[in-house]
């Protein structure tokens, strides 16, 4: 038996689940918001790396690219992995975003109080990341999929990592906001791409 | 910790190295000097400093700025600082010798706030009070400079601090409400950065003395019959302090249509309308009024003059004949005139009333003839030899 990674016509699926195209308009609505953010998630990291000045922002640039508390990049067998699961690690990564946006926009508000753009684009980013995994969740609902429970206490994760990069310096505190920025790019591209598969008419 | 995850903790099995900068973030002078470390500790044990160098803000440094301590130390020295490039601090970072980042500190390079001076404030129709400063003397300090208004009230009262910032501009604060009249405040600015902190000599007003209001709505400009070089302009009231005492003046500013130099009209007193004369036949002007609420509730002050109201065209009827310039407000039904031929004509019409018995004659018998006049201009120019060549009209005005 075969099963079509990124189809609709899950065969496990419960039936009483929203008709068809409620469930493909919900995907498409879905799929929009992520293309359009992730162009802002771009957007906010070209803004990030102009105000903490050079080197970071230039070719090359390659701080120690290690985990932050509670989120990791995706994994590069991500896109092998069907898409429920594709769908649940987008939803975590977006639902553990916030927080740590929040602690990178804390931190700018100190080392860049007259970046209002910036500081508005971090503030923006947070509300964003959490629209998008609220309607990531609401399109694996549909799909009959189980959602994962929230990830475990990634406020008190990001206040951790707050705390520590306050301690260990501003030089940590802008590495912190770029990898932060950097993820955030990640995930909402990779959600983009994860829900263009499941776009009728899109690539299998 | 996310410190160590930040600063790159050796991965397992990868023989990573990590480092420490001293000092951490330092603020400094311009000008000043920076003697500055780079320690490196890692798996394996016995981390080298050689092949370690240092950038700052992505160049890097010259090898003679940097010297190995010992083995683990790279030193740099950095003499006459300049001014930080950016205000999150300038990135200095020790790498390895393959290039990878092992540790980084920013520097915080500038100058101590001077005094902030030359505050000015106004309360918009009696109902908050804004204020503006100037940084001081020389104002770029390189450094984020936190500016905060404060005031209190005179002879009682706690120290109260400004919120609301950048409203008239990067140096300015704006009070809402909560302000008392009839008592005088102390304002002043306090300038605050990592090296220090100045502050501004204290300015004392009463809010009753440094009133304004919006500019006067409802501001018309017509022509004013036929006439050529005229144009009337009438406006209301300001309304927000149509329930308080004061003497209000007004300024009237106008310009052709292309033209960027505005002329002024003042003296204005407290008449809502004005009749423009002297103007340009056929041309378009703008015209902007504002308002000086001086002698609110009998204060002394010379009052602060409002903004200027959005400019309202209108064109003054076409002629061949070049008007004059001008720039006064013209009389209305006989009023004293401000220009010299007309002033002089108010003395002779005077004389006629009373050796001619000449009763019916007034300015608005002489507008009417001027109106008459400029209908049938072609003819009396030409006469006259105003006209340039080829351009002599055919019609005959009155016989003189």
């Amino acid at each position: 038996m075969s099963r079509r990674e990124g189809s609709l016509e899950d065969p496990q699926a419960d039936s009483s689940i929203s008709p068809l195209p409620h469930l493909e308009a919900k995907i498409r609505q879905t799929h929009s918001l992520a293309r359009l953010l992730t162009k802002y998630a771009e957007q906010l990291l070209q803004e990030y790396v102009q105000h903490q000045g050079d080197p970071f922002g230039l070719p090359g640039f390659s701080p120690p690219r290690l985990p932050v508390a509670g989120l990791s990049a995706p994994a590069p067998g991500h896109a092998g992995l069907p898409a429920p699961e594709r769908l649940r690690l987008d939803a975590a990564a977006l639902s553990a975003l916030p927080p740590l946006l929040d602690v990178v926009r804390r931190h700018q508000a100190e080392l860049n109080p007259r970046a209002p753009r910036l500081l508005r684009r971090l503030e923006d980013a947070a509300r964003q990341a959490r629209a998008l995994g609220a309607a990531v969740e609401a399109v694996l609902a549909a799909l009959g999929a189980e959602t994962r429970g929230p990830p475990v206490e990634p406020a008190a994760a990001a206040a951790a990592a707050a705390a520590a990069a306050t301690d260990a310096g501003v030089f940590p505190a802008k590495v912190l906001g770029l990898r932060v920025c950097g993820l955030y790019r990640e995930w909402v591209s990779r959600t983009e791409g994860d829900l263009g598969q499941l776009v009728p008419g899109g690539p299998a | 910790l996310l410190l160590l995850c930040v600063l790159g903790a050796p991965r397992a099995g990868s023989g990573a190295h990590t480092a420490v900068i001293s000092p951490q973030d330092p603020t400094l002078l311009i000008g000043s000097s920076l003697q500055a470390t780079c320690s490196v500790h890692g798996d394996p044990p016995g981390a080298t400093a050689e092949g370690l160098y240092w950038t700052l803000n992505g160049r890097r440094l010259a090898p003679e700025l940097s010297r190995v301590l010992n083995a683990s130390t790279l030193a740099l020295a950095l003499a006459n600082l300049n001014g930080s490039r950016q205000q999150s601090g300038d990135n200095l970072v020790c790498h390895a010798r393959d290039g990878s980042i092992l540790a980084g500190s920013c520097l915080y390079v500038g100058l101590p706030p001077e005094k902030p001076f030359n505050i000015s404030c106004w309360s918009k129709n009696m109902k908050d009070l804004t204020c503006r400063w100037t940084p001081g003397a020389h104002g770029e300090t390189f450094l984020h400079t936190n500016y905060s208004l404060k005031y209190k009230l005179r002879w009682y009262g706690q120290d109260n601090t400004c919120e609301e910032y950048h409203t008239v501009g990067p140096h300015s604060c704006h009070i809402p409400k909560d302000l008392a009249l009839f008592t005088p405040y102390e304002i002043w600015v306090e300038a605050t950065n990592r090296l220090g902190s100045a502050r501004s000599d204290v300015l004392t007003l009463d809010i009753l003395d440094v009133v304004t209001t919006d500019p006067p709505p409802d501001v018309h400009v017509s022509r004013v019959g036929g006439l050529e070089d005229q144009l009337s302009v009438r406006w209301v009231s300001p309304p927000a302090l149509k329930d308080f005492l004061f003497q209000a003046k007004y300024q009237i500013r106008y310009r052709v249509e292309d033209s960027v130099d505005w002329k002024v009209v003042d003296d204005v007193s407290n008449q809502t309308s004005c009749r423009l004369a002297g103007l340009k036949p056929g041309t378009v002007y703008f015209v902007q009024v504002r308002c000086n609420p001086f002698g609110i509730y009998g204060s002394k002050k010379a009052g602060i003059w409002s903004e200027w109201s959005h400019p309202t065209a209108a064109s003054t009827p076409r002629s061949e004949r070049p008007g004059p310039g001008g720039g006064a407000c013209e009389p209305r039904g006989g009023e004293p005139s401000s220009g010299p031929v007309r002033r002089e004509l108010k003395q002779f019409l005077g004389w006629l009333k009373k050796h001619a018995y000449c009763s019916n004659l007034s300015f608005r018998l002489y507008d009417q003839w001027r109106a008459w006049m400029q209908k049938t201009h072609k003819t009396r120019n030409q006469d006259e030899g105003i006209l340039p060549s080829g351009r002599r009209g055919t019609t005959r005005g009155p016989a003189r």
